[in-house]
């Protein structure tokens, strides 16, 4: 009796041998990657090696994991890993960009060039919505004026050529005006700091993401919808479906103060286009909105604007020119211009020393459009890689007066109609 | 057969009811087991440990998840720290559960009593090695506690935690505790405390003209049933830490505040509910002191157990020992188990 327990524990021991050996045996098998940027080994890839390459300007090999997304480089246990990863999948949201996407080797570089994003990004009208805050505030008689006083988060910036060096954070329970209050309540979904509304089509990241993680087909009739948490890319090359995630998707209601979805399903680029009643011609349909608003028109120029009108400034003229003027142009001398570092980060164009690209009123380089040799230009798709060739206004059959440029002017002959 | 070394150290021949598992529970000789693989996981850890700040929870984590079976020699040492507090305390009540520590074991009594606050105080020192989120607690709460002590205090928190604030010089004093301070202590008191158990005649059992029972046990029947003992606390273990990893946090950054929700290891959890109610000298180290004498104090100032009823759980004539041991524990429990309570 006494043997046969003696032989029964001994057999236990080994049978849990064996146990703790199949155990050890299903632990993930460590992948080390030692990032050249950082030097310090790191395990992630031993689960996340099937991930793509987040972008070509983003080495694996060189960047890593940790460098952008924190956590634990050692951890092989998914709980303890990811406990101090910055802004779970996104380090890219505003409340944590600075630690992630931050240094003056990366996106906060010198002032020079606008070079530093974060900074720009975080001041600029889409983060700080301080244009709506101040209109709705306005509008309900909360404050005398349309300038900018409070935005989503506080912010301030050491000089601003608005005359605006800081706004204070926008707190809709310290509101009395009850619209403002239901405006807090309703209409805080659209900003780079906001959560999306529910819905695929409304389906974008935080911060820096929300534009540069594509979460959206560039196709529209497209229905295949990427799994948000397979999406593992960062792109300059931004389709104009990311920016309806926000834009074009309906309108909020003064009254209400709601936000009404659009009820239309359109079918087609051209049914897609922004307001129903609008007027538009076939390149604001045909185009994507990036090919030509400017990084400082999406991005901010890091000063604080009350509204979108402050920074947005690209006309048609800007392209086309006047009956009395050709578009400004700056032929490429250097080869540290600026058109060739944007070019580079999204190779749509091959950009030459000696080639003559448009420039905007403020000298901002449209490097992806090239002036040719007949006097036309063309254009490459910043999305959609197509060549577009357009001609200028001067030397044409239109008849408009060179100081009424603003798009509705332009409109009254060069519609489309639906 | 010829005994062996292991036969050897052990007496020729023991009294039966020594060796009841009923009676002794066996803890004390799993104390003694849960010691050697301390000992062993404990020495296979220090090749990977890296006792500085900044490398000490990366060095955990290396261990734990990067060196083959490193995972598991960790999981070892760290449930077999958890049961050897268990068993020591376990052990400690079936003392005074059946008035074993009567004279002349009242001084292997308070031998044990320093067994069982070592074993407390290196499960402690070793949980502060982690050095990660998980010990937040300990690094501020617990080293404050020893500023609160008038007088002295603050010398003692310098000599703990060897500056102003916890640094390296505390990770370092800490571990210089653990591997060597305490485990150098505790060896020496093992080894006293089990020869005292011999040279206080074994386990208690009435003298042998009470005896009812009078049959023995030889050595090879004793060192069989402990190793038998041995093969299943050791399946247990095993098992156990194959499966139920031991806690682990996220390397620790400086300067976060330690948030309301930190907490004490389990053991110490009783210490943390008490300093919610005021004063942490008093609370926090003069009522654990005062505890720690009285219970040191039982074989002294309580009624003497009588020798016949010795070796039987609960005999009548140590019922005030057994009750105040038993106040305690409840105390105890019901304090840990309120600091369990999520915070309203």
């Amino acid at each position: 009796m006494r043997r046969y327990l003696f032989l029964a524990a001994s057999f236990s021991l080994l049978l849990g041998l064996l146990i703790t050996a199949w155990q050890e045996s299903r632990h993930p098998k460590p992948i080390a990657l030692t990032p050249t940027l950082t030097g310090k080994v790191e395990y992630c890839l031993s689960c996340h090696g099937d991930l793509p390459e987040i972008s070509k300007s983003h080495p694996v090999q060189t960047f890593g994991c940790v460098l952008c997304h924190g956590g634990e480089p050692l951890a092989l246990d998914a709980n303890l890993a990811h406990s101090t990863m910055r802004g779970g999948k996104n380090p890219s949201d505003f409340s944590v960009v600075q630690a992630s996407c931050a240094g003056s080797n990366c996106h906060s570089g010198t002032a020079e060039d606008f070079r530093n994003h974060i900074q720009r990004a975080t001041t600029s009208i889409q983060a700080t919505y301080a244009g709506a805050i101040a209109n709705i505030r306005y509008t309900f008689g909360v404050q005398p004026d349309l300038k900018a006083r409070l935005g989503i988060f506080s912010v301030q910036v050491s000089q601003s050529t608005s005359g605006i060096t800081a706004l204070a954070a926008f707190d809709p329970t310290q509101e009395t005006n009850p619209y403002v209050k239901a405006f807090g309540q309703n209409c805080l979904t659209c900003h780079l700091s906001a959560q999306p509304l529910p819905g695929s089509e409304y389906f974008r990241f935080t911060g820096c993401s929300a534009c540069h993680t594509p979460t959206q087909s560039p196709d529209r009739t497209n229905t295949e919808q990427v799994q948000s948490s397979q999406i593992h890319k960062l792109t300059t090359s931004i389709s104009y479906t990311q920016c309806d995630t926000c834009h074009n998707r309906g309108n909020y209601d003064l009254r209400t103060i709601t936000f009404k979805p659009r009820q239309d399903h359109p079918a087609d680029r051209l049914h897609d286009y922004y307001q129903p009643i609008a007027q538009f011609t076939s390149c604001e349909w045909k185009l994507d909105c990036v090919d030509c608003h400017t990084r400082t028109e999406a991005m901010g120029d890091g000063n604080l604007y009350s509204v979108k009108k402050d920074i947005q400034y690209i006309q048609c003229k800007t392209c086309h020119g006047t009956l009395t003027d050709l578009p400004q142009t700056r032929t490429l001398t250097d080869p540290n211009d600026l058109a060739f570092r944007l070019a580079t980060l999204n190779p749509v164009i091959d950009l030459k020393l000696g080639d003559t690209i448009l420039v905007t009123e403020k000298d901002e380089p449209l490097w992806n459009i090239r002036v040719l040799p007949d006097g036309t230009y063309e254009l490459f798709g910043k999305a959609d890689n197509q060549r577009y060739v357009f001609r200028p206004v001067k030397g044409s059959a239109c008849t408009q007066d060179p100081a009424r440029q603003d798009s509705g002017s332009c409109h009254e002959c060069h519609s489309v109609e639906r | 057969m010829r005994p062996n070394f292991l036969h050897h150290l052990h007496p020729p021949t023991i009294p039966a009811r020594q060796a009841r598992l009923r009676y002794t529970l066996a803890a004390g000789g799993l104390a003694v087991f849960l010691s050697l693989i301390l000992l062993v996981t404990g020495l296979l850890e220090m090749f990977y440990y890296i006792p500085t700040p900044d490398q000490a929870a990366a060095s955990i984590q290396t261990l734990t998840f990067l060196v083959p079976y490193g995972g598991l020699v960790r999981n070892l040492h760290y449930w077999s720290a958890q049961f050897l507090v268990i068993v020591t305390l376990v052990h400690f009540l079936r003392v005074v559960f059946t008035g074993a520590y009567a004279a002349p074991r009242r001084f292997n009594y308070l031998l044990g009593m320093g067994l069982l606050v070592l074993a407390v105080l290196l499960d402690f020192t070793g949980y502060v090695l982690r050095w990660d989120e998980g010990i937040r607690w300990a690094l501020v709460t617990g080293t404050n506690l020893v500023k609160s002590i008038p007088l002295i205090g603050n010398a003692l928190y310098m000599m703990l935690v060897g500056g102003t604030q916890p640094g390296p010089a505390t990770l370092i004093r800490f571990y210089g505790w653990h591997i060597f301070g305490l485990a150098l202590a505790a060896g020496i008191l093992v080894a006293w405390h089990i020869f005292r158990v011999r040279r206080d005649g074994g386990i208690a059992v009435p003298p042998p003209p009470l005896r009812e029972d009078q049959r023995r046990i030889t050595r090879f029947e004793l060192v069989r049933r402990e190793v038998l003992a041995m093969l299943l606390a050791a399946t247990a273990l095993l098992l156990l830490s194959a499966f139920a990893p031991a806690p682990l946090a996220a390397t620790i950054t400086a300067s976060a505040p330690v948030s309301e929700t930190a907490r004490a290891p389990w053991f110490f959890l009783w210490v943390q509910q008490m300093l919610k109610l005021g004063n942490p000298f008093f609370w926090g180290v003069v009522v654990p002191l005062a505890v720690l004498v009285l219970i040191s104090l039982i074989p002294y100032i309580f009624p003497k157990p009588a020798k016949p009823e010795l070796g039987r759980w609960f005999p009548k004539s140590n019922r005030l020992a057994q009750a105040v041991a038993l106040f305690i524990l409840l105390a105890i429990i019901t304090l840990t188990l309120l600091a369990l309570l999520p915070a309203s």
